[in-house]
């Protein structure tokens, strides 16, 4: 080394006092982690877990001996190979037309501008936050003989349940393609434009790449959605459609027939599993990469004429046209609902409304009271998902330096998407049989009021995860680091940093929670109790009753819900601040 | 009161022995005001060292210490050592008075408000305090950042390419602001760049690093007149390397006069030419006065800069250079210049 100043020991003593060095743990801050990681972990485990374990293990476990013949026998029925063939077919039909139809969709509605597109992009939102139940009634008060479109014979076909799952799962798709497509750069289209591509040759060598994992993320989740689907299916489904979810749901409690239930609870944890690694992968691809502008700068306004500067306009305008078809087919369908739950005796009327106020049919308590308990449960369940999803997403944001570390964080990562795919049919049949005495206490859960809030949270952590994520990832660690030499410790870098970011898409999460939850039907429908039902439940016990009046009801009913649940997102949508904002 | 650097490394990958040994056995002092600025190309190690002394990067070897104190275990946040970054890491959430203000922490309302509108002042952006960051324009942005770094007055001040995100002209200028920031609030400060010029217009002592290692480390003036070694003195724009006891390397000796040693006592010893160590003449009454009577190039391309003409020439011996040559003048490829020497752009390597 050349040049050394040499270091003085007769230097006059530091003005600010420099702390000894030390090389201890810092106890507060493995304390901090240690419970952001345990709190969630707990959570999952008491909630999860232990009732889809127990679930299982009563299928599998016969005199306190494992006993794996279930599996032989539950395969060798022609039944099981139909529903596996049936889940995987609908799942995979539905998940290719929503990208078919929601990648030209996302350019119309975020890479083109025109008036009224925020009330577009609404509409569009609409059918994905609507519970799995409305959409179910929607569809087949349209498609029922005597429905504007009975005609058609479709009610209880392989096409109307495709109909609804594609209705159900467009935004997913509009959602994260348009998010990711609105800011890409449109100087590599440009640059490949330069270099005598068409503009079709450019969309499928330059931009559709660049879209790629977006589009294998969306498309994953489409297809964990499809192949879950249960209240949708199991209205439109009648006796001869079904998914694994439903299928689990009569085995459980038309044959009781717990040995079956299990085989396929496993049959769909493996399905599920499966697509949550495609999804994973698509989605650290897709978080790694790209040169992104700023919102907005390649935002084209569309025009119906070509405009000299207009490149690409046919394509724009077969996109537009495609967009059209898609809004029309998912306005109809909540059009009928509406006015169908207005129709009293060939003539017009609020009455159905009316009938929403005293106690329904067989049910101690009116509709509103329903919606009244909906909107309690619901809040809780926001609550709950909001702490563990929050805990969750701000400990996966971490990249830590230690390969093993990080491979423990994608692991707690992929463990928390669990409960997206798992059915929920068997977690909540699995917490009816387990929180009579959670862990050997002795108080009896199932008359807790918090049950099933509880229960609905476990579903809607994904979703608070997923959308708080992508923001907390996308905070610079510089940014971090800056704050630190500026004096603020962690938990100050925490407070000020992260939590202000973050915070923008918490409003969104809010309202992604508070949907799941309301909409929430497979677990809750064990878990209500009978004289305390959440509006789904009341809807689907409506329809099963006999007569015009309780079907009347049931459609305004689903009217109230998917009002409620929109009005929800549509607030939580006007939080966001920017474009900022995860997955969906 | 000193920052002491002592052999430091920083190692990247699963383990110390098998990874990429991205700074190696660095050491380096920067006693209380003066600015330091280590010099070197991209992927040298530069940053990684700096990142390491404010405590964002674990040492593999080594030690960094603060008047003998060794601050190993010593969070970031409690080492007092500011940090500014190429793109300055502003916090869009705050405005400009917020973000400067964020270090500021358990001073009272009041005083951190003058401190604040008395740091912007410094960095002449008085009266900017209520602007979002997002308003303001890339050399802001940096003077925002620096007001920021130094409001909590940190023992020193690291500066991790702090200007390359700049254009010329600004760069240029604000290369000069931060010297006079620098020494009016008498901030000891390590200065990483890629640019020689803005490292010699901001620095006490300048260290040209090199593949994780500090090479030299002197006086601006010292370091140009006497690189030490081949490496650096390539880093700094030496272009062409004469070995003393080559024939070519006798009028390059004789115009250093005094300062060159004679051949027979240096063995090994070379001549480096930077750019501009010959000139072109048009006056032959000239050629004899750097005594390089006869002293010849052959004209490859003309290039202009800010004006002058530089000639790419070959010369017999020393190989392809770069020439000053009056303004206005034109030459053709293959044209033959007679050339004169300047001693200042030449220098005798041991």
């Amino acid at each position: 080394m050349t040049s050394l100043t040499a270091p003085g020991p007769g230097r006059t003593a530091p003005a600010v006092a420099v702390r000894p060095a030390r090389r201890r743990l810092p106890v507060g801050r493995v304390l901090g982690w240690g419970l952001a990681v345990a709190v969630p972990v707990a959570f999952l485990a008491v909630f999860f877990a232990w009732p889809v374990v127990v679930m299982v293990g009563k299928g599998f476990v016969t005199d306190g001996r494992l006993d794996l013949s279930g599996f032989a026998d539950v395969f060798s029925r022609p039944r099981t190979w139909r529903i596996v063939g049936q889940t995987l077919g609908q799942a995979t039909a539905a998940t290719v037309l929503s990208v078919a139809l929601g990648v030209p969709g996302a350019y119309t509605l975020y890479r083109r501008r025109f008036r009224g597109r925020a009330a577009v992009r609404a509409l569009v939102t609409v059918p994905f936050v609507l519970p799995t139940v409305v959409v179910g009634v929607a569809f087949r008060s349209l498609l029922v003989d005597g429905g504007p479109l009975g005609f058609l014979h479709l009610d209880g076909t392989f096409a109307a349940i495709l109909a609804a799952l594609v209705f159900f799962n467009y935004a997913v798709v509009v959602r994260a393609v348009g998010g990711l497509w609105e800011r890409l750069d449109p100087r590599a289209t440009q640059a490949a434009r330069g270099l005598g591509a068409s503009p079709w040759r450019a969309f499928r060598t330059v931009e559709l790449p660049a879209l790629a994992p977006a589009i294998w993320s969306a498309a994953s989740l489409v297809f964990l959605f499809c192949a879950t689907a249960f209240g949708t299916v199991l209205i439109l489904g009648g006796t001869r459609f079904g998914t694994i979810e439903t299928e689990i749901w009569i085995q459980t409690t038309q044959f009781l027939d717990l040995r079956a239930a299990a085989v396929l609870s496993v049959v769909q944890l493996v399905v599920v599993v499966g697509v949550l690694t495609i999804a994973g992968r698509a989605r650290a691809r897709r978080e790694r990469a790209l040169s992104l502008a700023a919102t907005g700068t390649a935002v084209r306004p569309l025009t119906l004429r070509r405009r000299p500067a207009d490149d690409g306009h046919p394509l724009a305008l077969a996109a537009a046209g495609v967009t059209a078809v898609v809004l029309l087919a998912i306005a109809v369908p909540l059009v009928n609902l509406v006015v169908r739950s207005l129709r009293v005796d060939g003539g017009w009327g609020l009455d159905h409304y009316r009938a929403l106020g005293a106690p329904a049919p067989g049910v101690p308590v009116s509709v509103w009271q329903a919606a009244a308990t909906s909107v309690e449960t619901a809040v809780d369940a926001t609550v709950i998902a909001l702490v563990v999803g929050g805990l969750v997403a701000l400990v996966v944001s971490r990249r830590p330096r230690r390969r093993a570390a990080r491979r423990a964080v994608a692991g707690f990562d992929a463990l928390f998407m669990l409960p997206l795919g798992v059915s929920a049919v068997t977690v909540g049949f699995g917490f009816l049989v387990t929180m009579d005495r959670p862990l050997g206490l002795a108080v009896d859960l199932r008359t807790s009021p918090l049950l099933v809030p509880i229960a609905q949270a476990v579903v809607a952590v994904p979703l608070v995860v997923r959308t708080v994520l992508p923001v907390l990832r996308a905070i610079d660690p510089r940014l971090r680091e800056a704050a630190g030499t500026l004096g603020a410790a962690p938990g100050r870098v925490l407070r000020t940093l992260d939590v202000p970011l973050a915070a923008r898409s918490v409003g969104l999460a809010i309202g992604f929670a508070f949907a799941a939850s309301l909409g929430e039907f497979g677990a809750t429908s064990f878990l209500a109790r009978p004289d305390r039902p959440t509006l789904p439940v009341m809807v689907f016990r409506l329809i099963g009753r006999p007569g015009p009046d309780n079907y009347g009801m049931a459609l305004a009913a689903s009217v109230v819900l998917a009002a409620l649940t929109a009005a929800i997102v549509a607030l939580a949508e006007r939080l966001r601040a920017g474009q900022v904002g995860g997955d969906w | 009161m000193t920052l002491q650097v002592r052999d430091v490394a920083v190692v990247y990958g699963e383990r110390p022995s098998a990874g990429t040994r991205a700074v190696d056995g660095v050491s380096f002092d920067v006693p209380t005001g003066e600015v330091v600025a280590l010099l070197g190309p991209s992927g040298c190690g530069k940053s990684s060292l700096l990142r390491a002394v404010a405590g964002l990067e674990p040492l593999a070897a080594g030690a960094v210490l603060w008047d003998g104190a060794d601050l190993a275990g010593v969070p970031v946040h409690r080492r007092a050592f500011g940090l500014m970054f190429q793109d300055g890491q502003l916090f869009a959430h705050r405005d400009v008075a917020g973000n400067v203000a964020y270090g500021l922490r358990g001073v009272p309302r009041a005083a951190r408000a003058g401190r604040v509108a008395e740091l912007l002042d410094l960095v002449g952006l008085a009266g900017y305090g209520s602007r979002p960051v997002a308003t303001l324009s890339g050399g802001e942005r940096q003077r925002v950042a620096l007001a920021r770094a130094l409001a909590p007055e940190p023992r020193v001040l690291l500066l991790d390419e702090p200007l390359s995100a700049l254009d010329r002209a600004l760069r240029e200028r604000l290369a000069v602001d931060l010297r006079s920031v620098l020494v009016a609030t008498g901030t000891p400060a390590v200065f990483v760049t890629h640019d020689q010029d803005e490292a010699f217009a901001v620095a006490d002592r300048v260290g040209v690093m090199h593949a994780g290692r500090l090479l030299r480390l002197a006086p601006p003036d010292e370091l140009w007149r006497a690189p030490g070694d081949r490496d650096v003195a390539a880093f700094l724009g030496y272009e062409a390397f004469v070995d003393v006891a080559a024939p070519s390397a006798a009028p390059l000796l004789a115009a250093l006069g005094a300062r060159a040693p004679r051949p027979q006592d240096a063995p090994g010893a070379v001549v480096a030419l930077a750019e501009g160590a010959f000139v072109v003449t048009r006056d032959a009454a000239r050629e004899d006065i750097g005594g390089a009577a006869g002293l010849k190039g052959v004209v490859r391309g003309v290039t202009s800069r800010r004006g002058r003409s530089e000639v790419r020439v070959d010369v017999d011996g020393v190989g392809a250079v770069t020439a000053l040559a009056p303004v206005g003048a034109r030459w053709e490829p293959g044209d033959v210049v007679p050339l004169t020497i300047d001693a200042d752009a030449v220098t005798v390597l041991p």
